[in-house]
């Protein structure tokens, strides 16, 4: 029993990280931009489509498609913001939400009618493959992943903190007129915004196809998935971000073995809901 | 005046992180009374009514509204006691028109079968019949300023906060927003506390003036005690006296 | 604000359009797919005027009409199966069921000053994991599909052969809601919600209880939402937990959004025109390219939001008819459009 608790937490742990890594597209655009993109889980599945295509058509290694998905989701976001959101900043918040729930639907509805529903996933990666850690299972692919993830969450971290382009991104978040006085061009930086937290979607998503398989509908479990963990962990606390994605993916993982698979999306909703109850600004808010 | 003052603020105090915007501040309004608060720009004179009428919750202090501590209450409790406001940026609601603006206000103390005459009455009162079905974005900023003094008389407050409801008016728009003033109070017996830079304003109009400095309230007493003392001449009123 | 100035206008055109809506059974009486569709229209434009009190007027994207139609489809059915209890009652309970399962979600969202996102994340979720539930919920539900029975009195468990008792029963729902959109309109919830979606702190310091008016709001088309499914369940005569439907929970908000935020006769115009479009896809393009439709709607709902978003009441109602004339709909006499302005 302990032994299945304790594969239980550290293979959530794993999936939590990489879970953290996907909210953090999406905590940056709402921190920055004040937006929340209902289309943020769907562009995880694009991403892993994406990988997908890349794979079988290529003939790449999983870990190696972001090389291409990456750029492309960076590219595909600041073409959807430019597109769709530049022009609507001033517009009724509501007006917003809706926009980003059209893009959600379009995407999905596109992505079934393209790749039909049957889940797709690629054959194999060099990290495939587990090994036993004192009688814990851990799949090597997913260890890497987790891996991975927190390595680009410092990157986007050192970004943010040092250089220019990060720096002016906190800025805009903070006072967007003040920002643009200081020579901070906030459409370019909201562009860079949302076209960091795609890529970021695809950094994830390469990784995940490694070890799990896409179908049109895994945008609403990714997408649930990230809107917990932001809202457990708040804005502007990236230590609180990582935390929050191992809460949600233990959570999750919990659900998973000792319930039922098909409940993993309550165990999360559950403290979805909780959190909105109790703490509405999240564990480590600063906002 | 009453013995109980109609509005007691003790020790309000408001901070954002470490910044203090209102510090320990003490204030005490009459019943019947004009007040007025004054201060540099960034003295914390928003913050302050915000903290008082339950926009912001203060970090520490009390208000006490009519004998109730009204220090965590939600802002519609506080208008439903008699407390009401007006914005410094203009809130209005931009797509209503002035009538259905008015409403809004009117609900607050009426029923269905009476908010029609209430309305009638503020519109009326406050000379919007010409302009009661334009709709709020196509007026200009007197007309507007008018239409927020309204929506917030509709509520029948007992007592009002203007925050600095005089900005951008000229001189005739000015006097005669002075004299609805004037009028409300005397006649209908309106509570007022009025934040303003206009000094033509603030000693035209007010009893009893409080000097904000940095959170801290410097001065406080008639209008003559004021323009004498040498804080608030130090602070404020010598760089920036309008002559009278 | 007051009623749409052509309401007042032409009451006796709206009696002549209900009694022509009242005839259209007769026209199709032999075409049972004529008879499917404009049911189906009805039940969507039902739906979509009810969101309107919700996202119109209290300005929250809802995406949870399919947790509301689904509660209220299997309380009243269930209620039927194992307590032989008539789907009039039924429905009634099920809208119950449905508001109390809102005020669950809507109580700590609607608090002052928390952003409206939360409440369509949650909303839009919420759908999902009462499918997942009722999925799992083998006693009442499970994966296969429920039967209601038939019973002996057709309109005692309100099962029927054709689909012409359900329009009319559909078509006196659509009077009653779209009657009470208008009187909420014109009441103090009404001014509320349109200020709330104005300035929430500006109307809070007016009096306004705006948690209290956003509930208010919710509670009332959860309600008829819930009515609704039982409804639904019978219509379809079983139950099953793909009646909490994502896709229609977004249809129905892109019908309010579409149709006019808070105009009382949008959602149901947008229901005539979009319902049967999908309708028109589906048979002739069929099967997987079904889904186009969802793409067309998508589209809409992002271009209907970039160009006409202007918020709630004239400007709306403004873009509305340009969206009317560029459908090719003309309405006589418009002497209210020269006086708003």
């Amino acid at each position: 029993m302990l032994e299945t608790v304790t594969q239980s937490i550290i293979t959530g742990v794993m999936m939590g990280i990489i879970y953290a890594l996907i909210a953090l597209g999406l905590s940056i655009v709402f921190g920055v931009m004040n937006v929340v993109n209902f289309a943020h889980g769907d562009f995880v599945m694009l991403s892993m489509y994406l990988s997908y295509v890349a794979g079988t058509v290529l003939v790449w290694d999983a870990v190696a498609t972001p090389l291409i998905t990456v750029p492309f989701l960076f590219v595909f976001g600041v073409v959807t913001y430019y597109l769709l959101l530049d022009r609507t900043l001033r517009h009724l918040y509501v007006v917003q939400l809706a926009i980003t729930v059209g893009l959600q639907i379009l995407m999905r509805s596109a992505a079934l009618i393209i790749w039909k529903a049957q889940p797709r996933a690629l054959q194999y990666s060099f990290i495939q493959g587990s090994f036993e850690v004192g009688g814990i299972n851990i799949l090597t692919s997913r260890l890497a992943a987790a891996a991975v993830s927190l390595l680009f969450i410092g990157a986007i971290a050192y970004f943010l903190n040092k250089t220019w382009a990060g720096t002016g991104m906190r800025a805009a978040s903070d006072d967007l007129d003040a920002a643009s006085l200081m020579g901070v061009n906030y459409h370019r930086t909201y562009a860079l915004t949302f076209g960091i937290g795609a890529a970021l979607t695809a950094v994830a998503g390469g990784l995940l196809m490694s070890f799990q398989q896409t179908d049109p509908v895994g945008g609403v479990r990714f997408g649930l998935l990230s809107w917990c963990v932001l809202a457990l962990a708040g804005l502007g606390s990236l230590p609180g971000l990582i935390i929050s994605g191992i809460i949600v993916g233990v959570a999750e993982t919990f659900a998973i073995t000792f319930f039922d698979p098909r409940a993993r999306l309550l165990a999360v909703y559950l403290i979805f809901i909780l959190v909105l109850w109790l703490k509405p600004r999240g564990l480590f808010g600063r906002r | 005046m009453d013995n109980q003052p109609m509005l007691k603020v003790t020790d309000l105090t408001k901070k954002f992180g470490s910044l203090v915007a209102v510090n320990q501040v003490n204030m005490e309004i009459c019943r019947g009374e004009i007040a007025g608060l004054i201060g540099p720009n960034g003295a914390g004179k928003t913050t302050f009514f915000n903290s008082i009428t339950g926009i912001y919750r203060p970090d520490g202090g009390k208000v006490i509204f009519k004998g109730v501590d009204i220090s965590s209450f939600l802002p519609h409790k506080i208008c439903k006691l008699g407390m009401s406001r007006t914005f410094q940026v203009s809130r209005a609601f931009v797509h209503m028109s002035v009538e259905d603006t008015v409403r809004v206000g009117a609900y607050n103390r009426t029923t269905e079968k009476t908010v029609g005459a209430k309305v009638e009455q503020v519109i009326e009162l406050c000379e919007l019949g010409e302009i009661r079905k334009r709709v709020c974005s196509d007026l200009g900023l007197a007309s507007l300023r008018k239409v927020e003094l309204a929506r917030a008389l509709a509520t029948q407050p007992d007592l009002l906060l203007l925050d600095e409801a005089g900005a951008g008016l000229n001189t005739t728009e000015l006097a005669s927003f002075m004299e609805l003033i004037k009028k409300l109070n005397q006649e209908y017996g309106i509570t007022f506390c009025v934040v303003e830079h206009i000094m033509q304003m603030v000693m035209g109009l007010c009893h009893h003036i409080f000097v904000l400095d940095s959170g801290e309230l410097i001065a406080s007493g008639s209008p003559s005690q004021i323009t004498r003392d040498q804080r608030v001449i130090e602070a404020y009123l010598g760089k920036r006296a309008v002559p009278c | 604000m007051k009623a749409q100035p052509f309401y007042k206008r032409l009451p006796i055109a709206l009696l002549l359009v209900i009694l022509a809506a009242a005839l259209v059974p007769l026209a199709f009486r032999s075409n049972q797919y004529a008879m499917v569709l404009v049911t189906t229209v009805l039940l969507f434009a039902v739906l979509a005027s009810a969101w309107n009190i919700i996202g119109g007027m209290a300005g929250q994207l809802d995406l949870a009409v399919g947790a509301y139609v689904g509660l209220g489809a299997f309380t009243a059915g269930t209620l039927l199966i194992r307590w032989n209890i008539t789907p009039w009652l039924g429905m009634i309970v099920g809208g119950f069921v449905a508001t109390g399962f809102a005020v669950l979600i809507g109580f700590p969202l609607f608090g002052f000053k928390i952003k409206e996102v939360w409440y369509a994340l949650t909303s839009s979720a919420l759908v999902e994991v009462l499918r997942v539930i009722f999925l799992m919920w083998n006693e009442v539900g499970g994966p296969t599909e429920v039967y209601l029975p038939a019973g002996t009195n057709p309109w005692y468990s309100l099962r029927f052969n054709t689909y012409t008792p359900y329009f009319y029963i559909m078509l006196v729902l659509l009077i009653l809601v779209i009657y009470l959109n208008h009187r909420i309109r014109n009441s103090r919830l009404g001014y509320s919600l349109l200020a709330l979606g104005e300035d929430e702190d500006a109307v809070e310091v007016l009096g306004v209880n705006s948690q209290a008016a956003k509930l208010k709001a919710l509670m009332i088309y959860a309600f008829i939402s819930g009515v609704v499914g039982g409804l639904y369940a019978c219509i379809y005569g079983f139950l099953h937990p793909s009646f909490f439907s994502t896709a229609m929970s977004t249809e129905i908000a892109i019908l309010g959004i579409v149709g006019g935020m808070g105009i009382t006769y949008g959602p149901l115009i947008a229901a005539i025109f979009l319902v049967s479009f999908r309708e028109f896809l589906r048979a002739s393009l069929g099967g997987q390219l079904e889904g186009l439709y969802l793409v067309v709607y998508a589209v809409l709902l992002i271009l209907i939001a970039m160009f006409q978003p202007r918020g709630i009441a004239p400007l709306v109602y403004r873009g509305y008819q340009k969206v009317l004339a560029l459908i090719g709909w003309r309405r006589h006499g418009q002497p209210a459009d020269a006086q708003s302005h």
